[in-house]
């Protein structure tokens, strides 16, 4: 054996020899007696004992599972019992074979994962040979069969894909807000200037999408009356102290629903982006990831004093996508 | 009647002749050659446990008003899949069990996958020839992550749906990322085909990838042999352990039932994933202190300490989420994958190896290794920035920014420190064997020697060579009839005449 | 871990000290007879002239305590205390009943502490406050928890109160060092007070945000679900997701079967020494060094 090993420990990768004949095994003599024959076990009566016990806990274990399971028992006594069978059984089968088995070691010999040259060579030649009688000779059939092959494969991807949803259209441009949609809570309730104290909070949706995932809005009251102006060209978008944004993030799209009063800001609260929110601040990305404002709906209140949107959002909610660009 | 039937199925399949050979097959005892077996063995029991979940789980979107025996759900309006999984938590007998140790099992098996990853990664295991091997490893940690993940979507609870949500967003920034987000979602967030969807891949189309992956890597494995430690008799041209059968199999079967019982005894103590106080996924609520679990942290982490970058291109934008959600799993699994390729090339190391090598050995890519585990492992930390700050009363803000910091700093101070380790262990001869008591001697003159004690309980056996089993021939005591050794049975090819061996008489 | 440990130890005992020779050199004498019942607190139903009385004593006892910052008729000064007239019992009762005030700085977020009045002296000062203005938040009135409904309070505290506080109520870190406070072990009042005041933070929801009833189920499901959450599936590991629960996978999961296998397999590496000791086959079984760039 240290022949066929270097100084560095690499095999040889050429391990069948360059005649490519295994070498005659070099054979080892031994007796029944040889140590490596005996149990591990300085005292195999002990440990047969402990193993017959810790059977005999499998055993315990398995029937007080039936037991628990039986008298309906919780969860923790259906699970305890359980455990407390498989550690019976694992600890007396991992016991048995460590301490009452022939403790070795043995071995095997190893060989190279490599074929020789002329094993290669002979494989090769066989695949080229077959391969020149039986298709060289009518390669066009050959090249009309890929191109089919080819087509197929183009064509099955429409089922595969092209059949599993529509297609995007304005899905990520539009929400359900129109110009003159009302506010109306999760609950039903028609948003009314009076509903919100200052400080106040409320998630929004259009009247005709109530709990719709991207129409979704948080209502914030930061005064309590007067119009909120939180950019150049927004004055009259924040009427009665009110507020509104897309709850939905343009980080990740989760919905911003921490309003922090005393701060004026929204917290997302899946990777923490803090937006400011209030007058001369419309929902700018102060710290964390979100790269963008949320976009803010127009508000006006209508002659019976109810909350509604002056148009719809100017541009996609939530967050980007590939097909955005500089919208 | 026994040895009729196995005759008879012997004469068809001929498992006399060619089972041989395995029955032989030599497992070396080193305990760390047995990670692999964790993962292999959770997966054994989230097959198990899956199989009784999905008898009762419901992969639906039809919303439905609860009417079971948990109160505060009474008259909610939920997806039948949650419905479903309360209700196999709390009305089946044995749900709740079953549920907590699919999920538990499911923690365990990308765990035990990592933690065997590493072990080949730190030892050299994956070199020639044992590349591909590594490779299909590496596609089976992303396989587990992938269906862990869906694994924890389908309950559609609350904590969960925000995940969905944010996996949307991702898919989103690839490009042509509506099309494909609203293809594999049937249409915009959240639509109503996404846990059918899930569900499928998730009992079928995952598991039966890896069913067959992890066929292909146990395939490869009996085929190319296992890796050694040296010492203890360990060369290039041979495996020394422990034959199949019988000691192989009674410790690994034992080991089977350890897996399970750590699985069950987590299960019926520790609570995972209380999904009835979370509530049913609705789109416009959301819960603080939501995190995915642990093998999807490092991407959650990632996107939180991601600065608020986004390149917006003429007509088109390549949003946050895209360097943290796409480009950073894109990078880790593609480089780790290739890395056996990539040592070699940049070691210029073509040869063949079996032994593997101390970590303290290769001090470069040890190294690297602990490196970059440590930025994975910030990252996983940054996951849970809201709870940390929480718990230490430091500024959110400050937790964030410090991960952003920590997430270079830490990779590396943890580089050169584990270098200078490494060197250190080299010049200890001895480092991680078991040693023994000195006891020191004062001879009659005044001089003190020392001389190492006799073995006692817990150190070493006295180890002795490996006995090769296809190269044996048994002589003596137990070898009369002849048919327990070999003679020279490789030069003609009749192999079946050599045996692993036969239970000595002396044996007790 | 360890600071918050410490100070839910060391700070509600330190203001136990404090409210007990506070409460019997000081205030004992004042208002020797204030015992007080903490459960049926709504003033509605008490009488012009108890009501008057204990104005008096609720002034004494904001002299004494609150004053320095408040100023001696609740009008606050600037940059230190903020005015409190027209704020409502409702929100005095809540800060003293918290422990939130007396605070230790004045910039700091109020840590929940044990209260320096009795139940009944809080009442007294809160009418004695409120009685200088009148409006803002009532003191809560009492609950009818029978009757509410557990299921929508559920919903209703997923949709306003998790955000924040989380789904198990186990509270969070919000942004700028701010934090929002656990709700175990907050009283039926101090939910229905907080959330129609708004402290500090927290956003305020009044009657037509969330309503009477509605109010009423969130309360009920705090006090009767977060506040005694049920944990069939064994020990909770505090609510705060899966992160801990990915620690105990790990380190308890694929740390013992990791525990398991070193048991399972074979752990002593042989001496060479040893290996030769039995004549061993011969080759050298270390290696050398891999690589030039080992």
């Amino acid at each position: 054996m240290p022949d066929s090993t270097d100084h560095d420990g690499h095999a040889e990768p050429s391990g069948h020899g360059a005649a490519g004949a295994h070498e005659p095994p070099k054979m080892v003599e031994a007796s029944l007696d040889s140590p490596q024959f005996q149990v591990a076990a300085a005292n195999p009566e002990r440990v047969e004992r402990g193993i017959a016990v810790m059977f005999v806990l499998g055993v315990v274990g398995f029937a007080g599972f039936g037991a628990a399971f039986w008298q309906n028992w919780s969860n923790v006594w259906l699970g305890v019992t359980l455990a407390v069978g498989f550690f019976g059984l694992g600890i007396g089968m991992v016991a048995w074979g460590k301490y009452l088995m022939p403790r070795g070691p043995f071995s095997e010999s190893r060989h190279t994962n490599e074929p020789t040259d002329e094993e290669r060579e002979v494989f090769l030649q066989d695949l080229s040979s077959r391969g020149k009688i039986a298709l060289g000779r009518r390669s066009y059939l050959l090249k009309i069969l890929s191109v089919a092959g080819g087509i197929f494969g183009i064509v099955a991807i429409f089922p595969l894909l092209r059949s599993l949803g529509p297609l995007p259209g304005s899905l990520f441009y539009n929400t359900s807000w129109k110009k003159g949609s009302y506010l109306v809570s999760p609950e039903g309730r028609y948003v009314h200037i009076d509903d919100l104290d200052k400080g106040g909070v409320l998630t929004v949706f259009p009247e005709n999408d109530v709990g719709g995932p991207l129409s979704q809005t948080i209502l914030i009251r930061p005064e309590t009356s007067g119009y909120v102006v939180t950019a150049p060209g927004r004055e009259t978008w924040g009427p009665e102290g009110y507020l509104a944004f897309s709850k939905v993030c343009t980080h990740a799209g989760c919905p911003v629903a921490l309003y922090q009063k005393a701060l004026d800001e929204l917290l997302c609260p899946c990777h923490q982006s803090i937006f400011e929110v209030g007058p001369g601040r419309p929902a700018t990305p102060v710290f964390g990831p979100a790269p963008r404002p949320l976009p803010q709906l127009p508000l006006y209140v209508d002659s019976k004093g109810y909350l509604r949107a002056q148009n719809r959002y100017d541009e996609p909610v939530g967050p980007g996508f590939w097909e955005r660009g500089n919208l | 009647m026994i040895d009729g039937l196995y005759k008879w199925i012997d004469n068809r399949l001929n498992i006399s002749g060619g089972t041989r050979k395995l029955v032989n097959k030599i497992f070396p005892d080193h305990w760390s050659f047995m990670l692999g077996e964790i993962a292999l063995y959770s997966f054994v029991i989230l097959l198990a446990t899956g199989v009784f979940l999905t008898l009762y789980f419901e992969p639906s979107q039809q919303q439905v008003v609860y009417h079971g025996s948990y109160l505060p759900l009474v008259g909610q309006k939920m997806s039948e899949a949650f419905q479903s999984t309360i209700n196999l938590s709390f009305a089946v007998r044995c749900g709740l069990l079953m549920r907590q140790m699919h999920h538990w099992a499911a923690n365990i098996f990308v765990g035990s996958i990592v933690v065997h990853m590493c072990r080949v990664f730190f030892t050299g295991g994956f070199r020639r020839p044992r590349e591909l091997n590594w490779i299909i490893g590496v596609n089976l940690m992303i396989f587990a992550i992938f269906n862990g993940f869906l694994g924890y979507s389908l309950p559609d609870d609350l904590v969960s749906g925000t995940g969905i949500r944010i996996s949307f967003s991702i898919l989103e920034s690839l490009p042509g990322g509506s099309y494909i987000a609203t293809w594999l979602f049937g249409g915009q967030f959240p639509g109503t085909l996404l846990i059918d969807r899930f569900f499928i891949i998730h009992v079928l189309i995952l598991p039966a990838a890896i069913a067959g992956l992890l066929a292909a890597h146990l395939g490869l494995l009996v085929k190319q042999k296992h890796t050694a430690f040296a010492g203890n008799g360990a060369t290039e041209k041979n495996v020394v352990g422990a034959p199949m059968w019988p000691t192989f199999l009674a410790k690994t079967n034992g080991f089977l039932f350890l897996v399970a019982g750590v699985t069950a005894l987590l299960a019926a103590t520790v609570q995972i994933n209380p999904i009835w106080q979370y509530g049913p996924y609705v789109p416009y609520k959301v819960s603080y202190a939501v995190q995915p679990d642990w093998y999807m942290g490092w991407l959650d982490g990632a996107l939180r300490i991601m600065p608020s970058w986004e390149i917006v291109l003429p007509g088109h934008m390549i949003p946050n989420v895209f360097f943290p959600g796409i480009l950073l799993p894109g990078i880790t699994f593609t480089v780790l994958m290739f890395w056996p390729i990539i040592e070699a090339r940049f070691r210029h190391d073509t040869l063949e190896h079996h032994i593997l090598e101390e970590p303290r050995n290769n001090p470069w890519r040890t190294a690297l290794g602990a490196s970059v585990l440590a930025f994975y492992f910030v990252l996983f930390g940054a996951s849970a920035d809201d709870v940390l700050a929480n718990y230490l009363s430091v500024s959110l803000n400050t937790v964030l920014v410090a991960f952003r910091y920590l997430v270079v700093l830490v990779p590396v101070i943890v580089y050169p420190v584990t270098y200078k380790i490494c060197l250190e262990l080299q010049h200890q001869p001895r480092a991680s064997k078991t040693k023994r008591h000195n006891i020191v001697l004062r001879s009659a003159d005044g001089g003190y020697s020392t001389v190492e004690s006799a073995a006692r309980p817990g150190d070493a056996l006295p180890s002795f060579p490996p006995l090769p089993l296809d190269n044996l021939i048994i002589v003596g005591d137990g070898a009369g009839d002849g048919t327990n050794g070999a003679d020279g049975a490789a030069s003609n090819g009749s192999d079946t005449k050599r045996g692993i061996f036969r239970i000595p008489r002396s044996y007790r | 871990m360890g600071l918050r440990l410490l100070r839910k130890i060391l700070i509600p005992f330190a203001a136990l000290v404090i409210a007990a020779s506070v409460g019997t050199l000081v205030i004992g004498r004042t208002h020797a007879a204030a015992t007080g019942s903490s459960s049926a607190m709504s003033l509605t139903a008490q009488s012009a002239l108890t009501q008057k009385a204990e104005a008096a004593a609720g002034y004494q006892l904001f002299q004494q305590h609150c004053s320095f910052c408040h100023g001696a008729q609740a009008n606050g000064s600037t940059g230190l205390a903020p005015n409190l007239q027209g704020l409502g019992p409702g929100t005095v009762q809540l800060w003293l009943s918290a422990g939130w005030m007396p605070l230790k700085t004045p910039s700091a977020q109020p840590e929940a502490k044990y209260p320096i009045f009795t139940p009944q002296q809080i009442v007294d000062v809160a009418e004695w406050v409120a009685s200088l203005h009148p409006g803002g938040v009532p003191i809560a009135p009492s609950l009818d928890l029978k009757t509410g409904s557990l299921s929508n309070g559920f919903s209703l505290f997923t949709e306003t109160c998790a955000p924040c506080h989380t789904i198990t109520g186990a509270g969070d870190a919000l942004a700028d060092g701010y934090h929002a406070p656990p709700l175990h072990g907050v009283t039926s009042q101090q939910i229905w007070e907080a959330v129609r005041s708004g402290p500090q933070n927290m956003p305020q929801f009044g009657p037509k945000n969330i309503t009477p009833s509605e109010l009423n189920d969130i309360v009920k499901y705090v006090t009767q679900v977060i506040e005694h959450p049920s944990h069939p599936g064994g020990i909770a590991l505090g609510g705060v997701g899966p992160v801990a629960e990915g620690f105990v996978g790990l380190f308890a999961g694929v740390g013992a079967c990791m525990v398991a296998a070193y048991w399972v397999g074979d752990r002593t590496e042989r001496d060479e020494e040893d290996d030769e000791e039995h004549e061993h086959s011969g080759d050298d079984p270390t290696l050398a060094p891999e690589g030039a760039n080992a």
